[in-house]
């Protein structure tokens, strides 16, 4: 039991971190994993049934964090806004600057400094695809359970992304 | 080669990066790159791309950052354990 809980709030803090760049609120969203997760540890039949659960209890978490901070800058917007709307013209979304949190040495190395801030210029709900299918290891069918899109969609913002963050990491 | 197969092929990279494709296709990709300069550039890029993702996402955090996970699933416990 003691391996889930903490693995949950590990989860909840690298969503929180890299999904939202919320690194201030990556505590509560944690202690929130925490007391989520110890209530339904009892329910876990399935691992891949608790995986995708646990997601987006998560995912669930930092989007209310969001609607309830009031000190929010105005260009902020929800983690399910940001892609492209037509075509292929579309604004990245500027996220809060994660180097603020308590964490920021620590992050840095444990991440990267290009990583980061390619992770960053991606509109959001491109990032949160890239962190569940590449860095959480999720399948493309989980990632559309978490998200609530189609696998089609999964794959196509999937691929997207992979080619915005290639070109922010060689600098196109 | 062509255009067409430069475009034809860049819809599919993703899916062979994730091996999604069946031998032959993964072979047209294959001989495709060995001839187009750009496309294996593509696929190069694409694949460090993918692998830098991946290799961050199995680092483990940051030991200020488990061990503030440890504690609190120490603390509930104990908490838990108290109250009966």
């Amino acid at each position: 039991m003691e391996r889930l809980l903490v693995q949950a709030q590990e989860v909840a803090f690298r969503f929180s971190f890299l999904v939202c760049g919320h690194a201030q609120d990556a505590e509560d969203v944690m202690q929130d994993a925490l007391l989520k997760t110890y209530r339904h540890i009892g329910r876990i039949r399935e691992p891949e049934h608790f995986r995708t659960w646990l997601y987006k209890t998560v995912r669930n978490t930092c989007l209310m964090k969001r609607r309830r901070r009031v000190d929010e800058p105005s260009h902020l917007v929800s983690i399910e806004q940001g892609g492209p709307p037509s075509g292929d013209g579309f604004t990245a979304v500027d996220v809060e600057d994660p180097a603020r949190g308590p964490d920021e040495a620590a992050m840095n190395t444990w991440l990267g400094d290009r990583l980061r801030a390619a992770l960053k210029a991606l509109p959001p709900s491109y990032r949160m695809i890239v962190f569940l299918r590449e860095m959480e290891g999720l399948s493309t069918r989980e990632v559309a359970k978490v998200t609530g899109i189609t696998e089609a969609n999964v794959k196509t913002r999937l691929s997207r992304a992979r080619g915005m963050l290639r070109d922010q990491l060689e600098g196109v | 080669m062509s255009d067409r197969d430069c475009a034809d092929i860049l819809a599919h990279i993703s899916s062979y990066l994730d091996g999604e494709l069946a031998a032959t296709e993964c072979g047209a990709i294959e001989r495709h790159c060995r001839d187009c300069e750009s496309c294996a550039s593509v696929v190069a890029g694409l694949r460090h791309t993918v692998g830098l993702c991946r290799e961050a996402g199995s680092a483990p955090l940051p030991d200020v950052v488990r061990q503030r996970a440890q504690e609190s699933v120490r603390k509930l416990l104990a908490e838990r354990r108290r109250d009966g």
